[in-house]
Parts: structure tokens; C-alpha cells; sequence
């Protein structure tokens, strides 16, 4: 058999997979050009929607990310909020860590020279229904507000101190997760947000230089 | 050291914690069929660790390299043709067609590996082999890849994924060798006839959910003591 | 010429008689991971139907062009497309639903239910008989998902679709809504449906004549010892 009939017979047994192949690709790209900029809106909205309870004040549409390096050279994503005239008046930083069942997604709310938190919330949490998920509770979020940012937050059973939160009992190890997850973050991004502060007072626009390096 | 602490954890995630079968539901469908007698039990979850294995490899290297979004071979072949720099490629919608067909080139690897140097184990296993690509378990490893590829900040690399297969399938594995103990030991027992076969079997799993439910938080513990050991 | 089961038969086939979860054990990683709530578990009842008819559909369509050792590629592909399809829409207009049901709708892929009815149906038989087939699957499996579904989120929030129905001094069962709860309910329901079947082919045997009952029932009862021999 000759390398051309070789050829032809695959092709006659496989076209009708790439006849197939094609017309699903198009559909595809069909579904991927018309849906992508609204599943982009979703995703970004599912933040952004949040950013005005965390930030007294934060106009929502006026919010600019950065991408920065963190304290170990890691990259970190976070939001500058801004208020109706385009003043930068605070931060919102996303945190991810392990809690009881799986990692909790939270957003840190932060004033702009970064000495106390304004505001907390989480964001995706599989935790214990009933018990740990007492950490979705408005209740427990708003212990956060308020508490200064330089040192770590302690998580005790009762009456709390200067820095320090209440858990309920039965959902512990979910509440000091949140905790260990603010601190961690709250670590991680302060240098590098106290220096990008200090830019910004001194006249610089992150937004100019996020539009040069792209 | 971090990184390696970071590699337990998922292992651990993966085999104990978070276990594919008893808390994701993945893999049912083997979980119930095959788990008679130990010795199948265990060579089925050593065939699934296998796949799992090379199928979440090539998942991570295509994923990194193609799929996600501003990945660099699409970009650079976009540049090279001259098209608008501004415009950025997103592959990811051929995902899931692309993870089913290296599951299924896997399986049909491994099948020849096993057909060509154990036929008796070949033999053994029947009908089960080609059956492993149907198994959610090994899509789910492949998802979960997917998942931690997408934001920029924090990309994982092959070590990670390969963690993440190796923990599932051993997770898998014991899952599956847990049941066929019990199972064995259930065939002297007297069940009654509604619950024979998939009730009984599914009570059971249920039981075992709840144990495995006990690890909740270790894997955080453990790298505590990790860091308290190597500080 | 017989061409198999006519198109009500497949229909009504794919309720009960052959319910895709209680009777063919297919599908059973959605069943459990779904099941929490009712509307998780409706959104993947109507995303798997979505799949699973299109797909007979498709198929049906092309049946005359098929090669038989290049079908279960084509069948995959078909269906891969599909669930894509359906992920993309619902992380479009449903996207709170969409983090809920996280992986499971791409698991929708590799659920043997769809590759099988393909199979089984819609490569052989015209797209009306597979449409049919694929309606009354689809509607079997949602009975599965919301029987299911109503107990775990009856007895584990206290809610049906997300309204309260029980009165606040129930305590939630938390075990209902975690993994142990998922499959004690799927194995107490399975070992129901089963009971029921079991009780109904021994009523039919009590409709036959005194006389015969006592050859009649030791024969059907050896059967039935056989028949279910292989589940246990």
C-alpha cells in the first residue's frame, strides 16, 4: 500500500472526528468570545462589590489594583480604594489560608497609612455549617474594625482586650484560622504598602505607572 | 523549606484530610464496584495513583504552557504572527477536552505498560483498566491544577501538582483498601436484603466520611510543628 | 422490523424502571456532592439534562457516520463541548450557583450515565427515540438529586429551597449537609427503593392462583436469590 492510499484510508475513517473537532471549536470560541467579558465582570464584581463596606467612604468604580512583591519576594494582589474625588483613602487586601475544613478566602480593609483595620470579610469559607461558619457572621467580622494593624490579633475566649477578638465555642479553631490569616497577611504586605502610601502622597499616581508597565 | 512544608500539606490535604472519595465524592463509582477483596482493592488504587499521576503532569505542563490565561506559547505564536500586542490570549475554554484526552491517552498508556510487562495483573483486572477514565477522581485532580493556575500570584508549579496526584491516589487507595476489608468481613454477616450490595456499602462510606472527618485541621497543625522544629 | 424500544417506552424507561442513581448506580459523585441544598441540586439536574440531550441529540444525528473504534472519542468530544458549554453559561448568568457547585458540573463529563446512553441508544436508534430516552433519563436523575436533596436539606438547615419549613427550635443536623450525611442518606434511600421494588414482586406473586403459590414462590424466590446475587 502506498504512502498516499495510507493516508487516505486514515482520513477516511477519521473525518468525520475532524469535521467534529471544527465545528466544536467554532462553538467554543463562539461561547468563550460572547460570555468571557461577562464571567470577567462576575468574578471582579464579587470583590469590588464588597470594597465600599470595607472602606468607609471607597467609591467602588474608582478602585485601582496593584500587584506588588510582598515580604518574601512573593507577588501579592491589592486593591488602593479611592473616594468620589479620586483621593486614595484606604486598602483592601485579599488573604487565603488554611482554617478548620479547607482554605478561607478573606478581604482586609485597611486606612491608608496603615494603622488600623476599618473593616473585614470573608469572602469563601467551607467551614463547618453551624458551628464554624459563624466566621460569615457580621457579628464576628465587625470585632475586626478597629483593631490597630502593626500587631497580631489575639483570639481568646472571653473578655477581650486592646487586640484581641472572642471566638464562640464550637468554632475555635475556624475563628484564631482567621486570626493566624489576618496577621499573616497584615506581615506580608506592610512594608510594601507603607512604601507605595508614601508614593502616593508624594503625587504619584500608581494608576500611570500601572498603564507604563503594561 | 517552606516550599516543602507546602508539599506536605497538600499531600496530606489530598490523602487524609480532604480524602478524593470520602469527603470530594470522586471516584465512586470504583469505590463501590471494586471493592470486594483487599488484593483488587489495592491494585486498582495503585493503577488509579499511576494514572493520576502522569495524567496531573501532563495537565500541569499543558495547562501552564497553553491553556491559562496569558499563557506564553499562545502569546509568543500570537506575536510571531503579527497580531495586536494588546490583545491578550485566553485558551482556557478548551480546558476540559484537552484534560479528558490525556486522561484517556494515560489510561490507554498504562494499559499497554500493564498488557505488555504484568499480563497477569492485565488479566486480573479485566474490564476495570479502560474503566479508570471515566473515574471523576482523576478529572478532579486535573481541576483542581486548573484552579490553582489561574490567579498570577500564586502559580503552582509541577512538584505541587505531582504532590496533589500522589495524595489523592494514596487517599484513593486507602479509601478503597478500607472498604474491602470491611466488605470481606461483612460477607459473614447476615444484612438484610434491602441494604444488600450498594445500601450497606453506602452506610458504611458514610461511617468512615465521619472518621475522616476527625483529621479536619491536622494538616495545619503539622506544619505549626514543622516551623517550630526547623526554627 | 423491530427497532427496539419505541420512544414513550424509552421515556417512561429512564423515570423508575431504570432510574439512572437507583437502579443503575450511575452518576453518583453529583448525587452526594450536590445534594446539600435543593437549588445546587436543581441547577446540576438541569445542567445534566442540558448535556445528556444535546449530546443524544447530536449523536443521533450523525449515528450513520460513526466508526466503531473512533466512537467513544466522538461521543467524549460531544460531550466535553457540551458541558463546557453549560459551565461557561452558568458561571455567566449564575455565578454565585457556579462557586457552589465548583468542579461538578465539568465532572458532568465523565458521568457514566450520558457516555452510556449514548451508547446504548442514541448511536442506534432515530433522534426522536434518543431525545426521549435523554428527557426520561434526565428526568429520573432529577428525581434522584431532589429526593435526595430534600431530606439532606430538610433535616440539616431546616429549609426546602432555601425557605424556612421547619420552626427555629429544630436543631439543624450538621451531619446532613457534611460528606457522612451525603451517603447515609444515598444508602438509606437506595436500601428503600430497593425494599419497595422487592415488595412489589412479591405482591405480584400472591396474584397468581392458591393452588400454585407454594411452586410458584419457591421458584420466584430461588429467582430473585440469583437476580440479586450480584449486588451482593
Amino acid at each position: 500500500m502506498t504512502r498516499k492510499t495510507k493516508i487516505l484510508g486514515y482520513l477516511q475513517q477519521a473525518w468525520l472526528v475532524l469535521v467534529l473537532a471544527c465545528a466544536y471549536g467554532g462553538a467554543l470560541a463562539g461561547v468563550q468570545i460572547s460570555l468571557s467579558p461577562r464571567i470577567a465582570e462576575n468574578r471582579r464584581q464579587e470583590t469590588y462589590r464588597i470594597i465600599p463596606q470595607l472602606v468607609p467612604g471607597a467609591e467602588q468604580e474608582q478602585t485601582v489594583e496593584l500587584l506588588i512583591s510582598d515580604r518574601h519576594g512573593n507577588p501579592a494582589r491589592v486593591y488602593q480604594t479611592r473616594d468620589a474625588e479620586g483621593q486614595p483613602n484606604g486598602w483592601v487586601v485579599p488573604a487565603k489560608g488554611p482554617g478548620f475544613a479547607d482554605d478561607i478566602g478573606l478581604l482586609i480593609g485597611l486606612d491608608p497609612p496603615l494603622n488600623k483595620i476599618t473593616g473585614m470579610y470573608v469572602l469563601d469559607q467551607r467551614e463547618t455549617p453551624g458551628l464554624g461558619d459563624y466566621i460569615r457572621d457580621a457579628d464576628f467580622q465587625r470585632q475586626f474594625r478597629g483593631k490597630a494593624a502593626d500587631t497580631p490579633i489575639e483570639a481568646v475566649k472571653a473578655d477581650p482586650g486592646e487586640q484581641q477578638i472572642t471566638v464562640l465555642s464550637g468554632a475555635t479553631v475556624s475563628s484564631s484560622s482567621v486570626c493566624e490569616i489576618v496577621n499573616t497577611a497584615l506581615a506580608n504586605v506592610r512594608e510594601p504598602l507603607l512604601q507605595e502610601w508614601a508614593r502616593a502622597s508624594a503625587g504619584a499616581d500608581p494608576r500611570d505607572e500601572a498603564e507604563a508597565a503594561w | 523549606m517552606e516550599s516543602l512544608t507546602l508539599l506536605l500539606q497538600i499531600f496530606v490535604g489530598a490523602a487524609i484530610i480532604n480524602n478524593f472519595v470520602l469527603h470530594y465524592f470522586v471516584g465512586i463509582c470504583p469505590f463501590l464496584g471494586v471493592s470486594r477483596r483487599v488484593d483488587m482493592a489495592f491494585g486498582m488504587g495503585c493503577a488509579v495513583t499511576f494514572v493520576i499521576s502522569i495524567a496531573a503532569l501532563l495537565s500541569w505542563t499543558f495547562t501552564f504552557y497553553l491553556l491559562r490565561p496569558d499563557a506564553p506559547l499562545p502569546t509568543w505564536l500570537w506575536q510571531r504572527l503579527g497580531g495586536d500586542p494588546s490583545v491578550r490570549i485566553d485558551l482556557s475554554v478548551l480546558s476540559y477536552i484537552m484534560y479528558i484526552f490525556v486522561i484517556a491517552s494515560s489510561v490507554q498508556f498504562v494499559e499497554m505498560y500493564v498488557r505488555k510487562f504484568a499480563p497477569k495483573l492485565h488479566k486480573s483486572f479485566g474490564v476495570f483498566l479502560p474503566l479508570i477514565t471515566t473515574n471523576c477522581a482523576i478529572l478532579f485532580a486535573c481541576l483542581i491544577i486548573l484552579r490553582n493556575l489561574q490567579d498570577p500570584a500564586q502559580l503552582w508549579g509541577p512538584a505541587e501538582a505531582l504532590t496533589l496526584a500522589l495524595g489523592g491516589g494514596v487517599g484513593f487507595t486507602l479509601a478503597i483498601c478500607l472498604m474491602a476489608g470491611i466488605r470481606e468481613e461483612l460477607e459473614l454477616c447476615d444484612v438484610p436484603r434491602p441494604l444488600r450490595g450498594a445500601g450497606i456499602t453506602l452506610i458504611i462510606a458514610g461511617i468512615l466520611a465521619m472518621a475522616v472527618m476527625g483529621f479536619a485541621g491536622v494538616d495545619q497543625n503539622l506544619q505549626d510543628a514543622i516551623d517550630a522544629f526547623l526554627n | 422490523m423491530a427497532n427496539g424500544p419505541t420512544a414513550s417506552e424509552r421515556f417512561l424507561n429512564g423515570i423508575l424502571p431504570e432510574n439512572p442513581v437507583y437502579r443503575q448506580l450511575l452518576g453518583m459523585c453529583p448525587v452526594l456532592a450536590v445534594t446539600a441544598a435543593m437549588l445546587p441540586a436543581l441547577t446540576m439536574a438541569a445542567a445534566t439534562a442540558f448535556v445528556l440531550i444535546s449530546a443524544n441529540g447530536i449523536i443521533s444525528l450523525i449515528r450513520g457516520q460513526l466508526r466503531p473504534h473512533l466512537r467513544i472519542l466522538v461521543f467524549t468530544l460531544t460531550i466535553a463541548t457540551f458541558v463546557t458549554i453549560a459551565d461557561r453559561f452558568l458561571a455567566a448568568y449564575l455565578y454565585e450557583m457556579s462557586k457552589v457547585l465548583g468542579p461538578y458540573v465539568p465532572l458532568i463529563i465523565v458521568n457514566c450515565l450520558i457516555i452510556s446512553r449514548c451508547e446504548i441508544c442514541a448511536s442506534k436508534q432515530s433522534v426522536r427515540v434518543a431525545v426521549a430516552d435523554a428527557v426520561g433519563m434526565s428526568l429520573g436523575f432529577t428525581l434522584a438529586l431532589t429526593s435526595i436533596a430534600t431530606v439532606r436539606e430538610i433535616l440539616g438547615s431546616g429549609s426546602w429551597l432555601g425557605i424556612r419549613v421547619l420552626p427555629e427550635a429544630w436543631p439543624n443536623w450538621g451531619i446532613m449537609v457534611l460528606p457522612p450525611g451525603a451517603f447515609l442518606v444515598l444508602g438509606l434511600l437506595l436500601a428503600a427503593v430497593e425494599w419497595w421494588g422487592q415488595w412489589r414482586a412479591q405482591r405480584m406473586d400472591y396474584a397468581v392462583a392458591p393452588a400454585m403459590r407454594g411452586q410458584q414462590a419457591q421458584a420466584t424466590g430461588e429467582g430473585m436469590e440469583e437476580a440479586n446475587s450480584w449486588k451482593a
